[in-house]
């Protein structure tokens, strides 16, 4: 199974990250939003409704699953246009996102010899092609140059921000982090998380507090009596970890402790994903064993 | 029904837009003229060794005999309707816009139908002119004739007999999805089978042979120069109901696997 009772809603105006382990389920959830894979249990619904009841669904939800189902001897044009058709979408609307993806040059190339960026470029001018509400993105930056992993970012963000509901998936933890507003999590086919990205890093023990002072000593007494782990990384310097900074500033204001310096260390996404995914499978040995 | 009509304008769009389809037919019209012509050559030398007069031959009944090998080259069309789609991975995208899976079935055997109907009169035409050209040499001494009803008849028939092979392969390769599966699936109901029941010899494997698609539609098509030898034991219209049952038996498997399998 590879998906087992995943619970999830998507929010409006957001970019929506979607993480997890290879064969996690990630491709699945999409698939069975789509109505491509059939759940042996339980429902994806889209605004309420399952996917085959939409009328002219690209209009509703807009979908890139895999950059290279293309026929290899069909331009990319002649493949906007029959998605177009089959959605009653204007002819126009084909060169517009053509030209919206950049690729209104290569547009009469035969698919079958377009890069796989380009091919990524194609998949998402067809997402775009319905003006969708939903949009899905199944590892968009694949096989993209740093300009075209920059566009697609740019991409995401301004779907977002023109109310939309942005669900992408990536194994690439720092675009993540620089794309993302939430998150989920995923391991072995259940959710692992479903938060804000700043709480998410806010969350990781590897996000922390770190001090300058010359009282340091003091400094972590004070600290460790208040609950917060401390760490000593020098004559002068300490690591608080487990408390926010305005917290660690109030109580050496308290205590009269003068501070040289005072600063959080944020973890990376990639720390915090790192630590949640392999707590997952600690609990599926658990689990196993039980 | 506005889905539906929209579904079939994008798989019109998706037919001719690779190369294919074109390279198929063209195919299917080499095959009909050199099959026609060679049909006709042959029925024509034996009458002339037989010295047999007054004999005529319509320059359309070696073309209706034709299709029994011509029709492979279309078959290949309209499963390449199908088929690619499975080989890329476009069949996702396609059921993302259409997901009402029987639309999309109905979408495809509505373009594959008339086109190969169109197709099988156009290139039935041309072997016809093909025969009749060829074979109205002093030589032959008017043996080849074109009565205008009997020809319209026989293409109209072709066009008929290819429409129903083209829905019958759009339902098998739906469910065998891949183009070397569906292909040799069906050539072996339209050659393989009936062949072999014919050379089995016996009289149920006769009536059985005579039952299958390529058969049936000779029979429909009113054919008396067919690879059996004998004549048909049922009428015309008889020859239509078995393709209608075998074409409506192959979408059924195609529908049913379409929509019980994950896409």
């Amino acid at each position: 199974m590879a998906v087992d009772d995943l619970s999830l809603e998507l929010k409006p105006g957001a970019v929506t990250g979607f993480l997890g382990p290879n064969g996690a389920g990630k491709s699945t959830t999409m698939r069975l939003v789509l109505g491509l894979d059939r759940p042996s249990a339980g429902t994806a619904l889209v605004g309420g409704v399952p996917y085959h009841r939409i009328k002219n669904p690209l209009r509703t939800v807009g979908a890139l699953l895999d950059a290279r189902a293309l026929h290899p001897g069909r331009s990319g044009r002649a493949h906007l246009l029959a998605l177009a058709r089959s959605n009653g979408i204007p002819r126009r609307r084909v060169d517009e996102v053509l030209e919206m993806v950049g690729m209104a040059g290569a547009a009469g190339k035969r698919a079958g010899t377009l890069s796989l960026g380009m091919s990524q470029r194609l998949g998402i001018a067809a997402a775009l092609l319905g003006d969708p509400e939903v949009l899905l993105f199944d590892e968009p930056v694949n096989g993209l140059d740093p300009d075209g992993v920059r566009w697609v970012r740019g991409l995401m963000r301004s779907l977002a921000a023109e109310g939309r509901t942005v669900f992408v998936s990536s194994h690439l933890m720092s675009e993540m982090q620089l794309t993302a507003d939430h998150l989920v999590v995923i391991g072995k086919g259940r959710l692992i998380m479903d938060a804000p990205l700043a709480e998410v890093i806010a969350g990781s023990s590897l996000t922390a507090v770190l001090v300058r002072t010359p009282h340091a000593g003091d400094l972590a007494v004070r600290l460790r009596a208040a609950g917060i782990r401390v760490d000593r990384l020098g004559e002068n310097e300490l690591e608080a970890t487990g408390a926010p900074v305005e917290r660690v500033g109030d109580l050496a204001y308290e205590a009269g402790i003068r501070l040289h310096g005072l600063r959080t260390r944020e973890a990376s996404l990639e720390q915090a994903y790192q630590e949640l995914t392999s707590g997952s499978v600690e609990y599926g040995a658990e689990r196993a064993g039980a | 029904m506005s889905t539906l009509r929209q579904a079939v304008a994008a798989e019109w769009v998706k037919l001719w837009s690779v190369r294919s389809t074109w390279w198929c037919l063209g195919g299917a019209l080499v095959l009909m003229v050199l099959g026609a012509v060679t049909l006709g050559g042959s029925t024509a030398t034996e009458a002339l060794r037989d010295g047999a007069t007054g004999l005529r031959l319509t320059a359309s009944e070696p073309v209706v005999a034709a299709t029994s090998f011509a029709q492979l080259a279309l078959v290949a069309a309209a499963m390449l309707a199908v088929t690619s789609e499975y080989a890329s991975g476009t069949v996702r995208v396609t059921l993302q816009a259409t997901p009402v899976r029987g639309v999309m079935l109905a979408a495809k055997a509505l373009v594959v139908a008339p086109v190969m109907a169109v197709a099988g009169v156009l290139s039935g035409a041309a072997a016809t002119a093909a025969v009749y050209l060829l074979l109205s040499i002093d030589l032959f001494g008017g043996l080849v004739v074109l009565p205008p009803g009997e020809v319209v008849r026989d293409l109209l028939g072709v066009g008929v007999f290819y429409a129903l092979v083209s829905v019958m392969t759009v339902g098998a390769g739906l469910a065998m999805r891949s183009a070397a599966g569906t292909l040799t699936v069906m050539f072996m109901l339209l050659l393989g089978l009936p062949l072999m029941l014919l050379m089995a010899g016996s009289p149920a494997a006769l009536g059985a042979a005579l039952r299958m698609p390529t058969f049936a539609g000779l029979a429909f098509m009113g054919s008396t120069v067919n690879m059996a030898g004998g004549p048909m034991p049922y009428p015309a219209w008889e020859g239509l109901a078995w393709l209608l049952a075998w074409a409506a038996v192959a979408v059924a498997a195609g529908h049913v696997l379409l929509r019980r399998r994950d896409a």
